[in-house]
């Protein structure tokens, strides 16, 4: 399964970043290869609908799992409209995220815990 | 002649100049064009009679059509489009109505309906000012639209008064294109300062001719007043900081009525202006 994870930087050691559609990076990981990639956000610049666009890459990149600090009610829907199970207001490092994830320590976030525009300016 | 009244910084009193030199003025026709915050009827207190809707096209998708190809959500440059598992979820607020879904769509599952963006409201106040105002639906982003809408009506061989929105950018612009001229207010501050520079650029990319008014005087510093003596910029008034005029703004009333000498005041900034303008 692929795990897409808000990242302030390109490595495991970098942090979860607090915002999903306006984060510089996502860390896209495979927990059955233990391999892992980076993209840069294309979204974070947008003048709207970031976490629209953030969730429509996710979802093209076969993402099953989303851990984030934040999520919008756009991303929100697009995410759960494409049964993509997401964590939120998880801090710390990437690697720590999906260590824990591994362990099954994770609630599912069942709604948007961000209003609109949070992640902006 | 058009004459818009403008600033960069937001709350340094566009409204109240431009109300209050129509109010001097009399005869003219009054547009609010801050179509996202359009508060100059608080003051003229016009008796709306005619209120139109501005519309624009929205797409719709039709589900037994569509095969959730993606194309269109890889079109929208605006993100109003997403596509998740089978289904096209559509963002109308961030829409833009340019038909490029319905154009890229292979199964031909897009259609198009109109949709109310906004309205356009026509009135008149006292003592004779035709009075209008776009008044943006609240959480959409196409304040450029309900403004084109307001040009429709800029009536010939009169003086119409543009109240614009704050900031430098495309709504600024917008409001300020066909202007004669330009009233750039400001307050004498740092930050009043740097947005009128950047105000002042943009009417000179634009070849709109401007001069300044500076409000709140008294306050800040003198940096506004050298500036433009430096660059022979002129100052058309300055309005002092004074609590009895703020306290006649919030209750919705005029400077005239606070002090009649305004008007004359005004009428002179009129006569300035009118030897400086375009054509």
């Amino acid at each position: 399964m692929k795990v897409g994870i808000s990242s302030t930087g390109t490595s495991l050691e970098s942090n979860v970043d607090m915002r999903f559609g306006r984060c510089p990076y996502f860390i896209i990981y495979d927990t059955e290869s233990n391999d892992f990639e980076h993209i840069e956000n294309q979204s974070r610049q947008a003048m709207g609908g970031a976490g629209i666009q953030a969730a429509q890459m996710i979802i093209d990149k076969k993402v099953g799992v989303v851990i984030t600090g934040n999520v919008g009610p756009n991303a929100h829907r697009v995410l759960g409209s494409a049964n993509i199970k997401i964590y939120s207001g998880i801090t710390g490092t990437v690697k720590d995220a999906i260590e824990k994830l591994k362990k099954d320590e994770f609630k599912e976030t069942a709604g948007p815990d961000v209003p609109s525009h949070f992640g902006t300016g | 002649m058009i004459l818009s009244v403008a600033s960069g910084k937001g709350g340094t009193g566009k409204t109240t100049v431009a109300v209050n030199l129509a109010l001097s003025v009399g005869f003219c026709q009054f547009m609010d064009y801050d179509v996202e915050a359009p508060n100059a009827a608080f003051f003229l207190k016009p008796d709306i009679k005619h209120i139109q809707k501005v519309e624009m096209k929205h797409p719709y998708f039709l589900k037994e059509v569509c095969n959730a190809c993606g194309k269109c959500a890889e079109f929208c440059n605006f993100n109003a489009v997403a596509v998740a598992g089978d289904e096209v979820i559509f963002f109308p607020e961030l829409c833009h109505g340019c038909g490029g879904c319905l154009l890229v769509c292979p199964e031909g599952a897009v259609r198009e309906k109109d949709v109310e963006i906004g309205k356009i409201k026509k009135g008149f106040s006292k003592p004779g000012i035709n009075f209008y105002m776009g008044d943006l639906k609240p959480g959409y982003m196409r304040t450029i639209s309900v403004q084109a809408a307001l040009d429709k009506f800029i009536e010939k061989d009169i003086l119409i008064i543009i109240d614009c929105p704050p900031g430098t950018s495309c709504p600024m612009v917008f409001s300020v294109k066909d202007s004669d001229y330009c009233i750039l207010v400001t307050e004498p501050t740092p930050y009043g300062l740097n947005d009128l520079l950047i105000s002042i650029e943009v009417l000179k990319d634009m070849g709109i001719p401007y001069g300044v008014i500076i409000n709140r005087d008294g306050i800040g510093n003198d940096e506004v007043e050298n500036y433009c003596r430096k660059n022979n910029i002129k100052i058309l008034l300055k309005i002092p900081n004074d609590m009895e005029v703020a306290k006649y703004y919030s209750r919705g009333e005029s400077m005239l009525d606070y002090d009649i000498s305004w008007k004359g005041k005004f009428e002179n900034i009129l006569k300035e202006i009118k030897k400086d303008v375009r054509k």
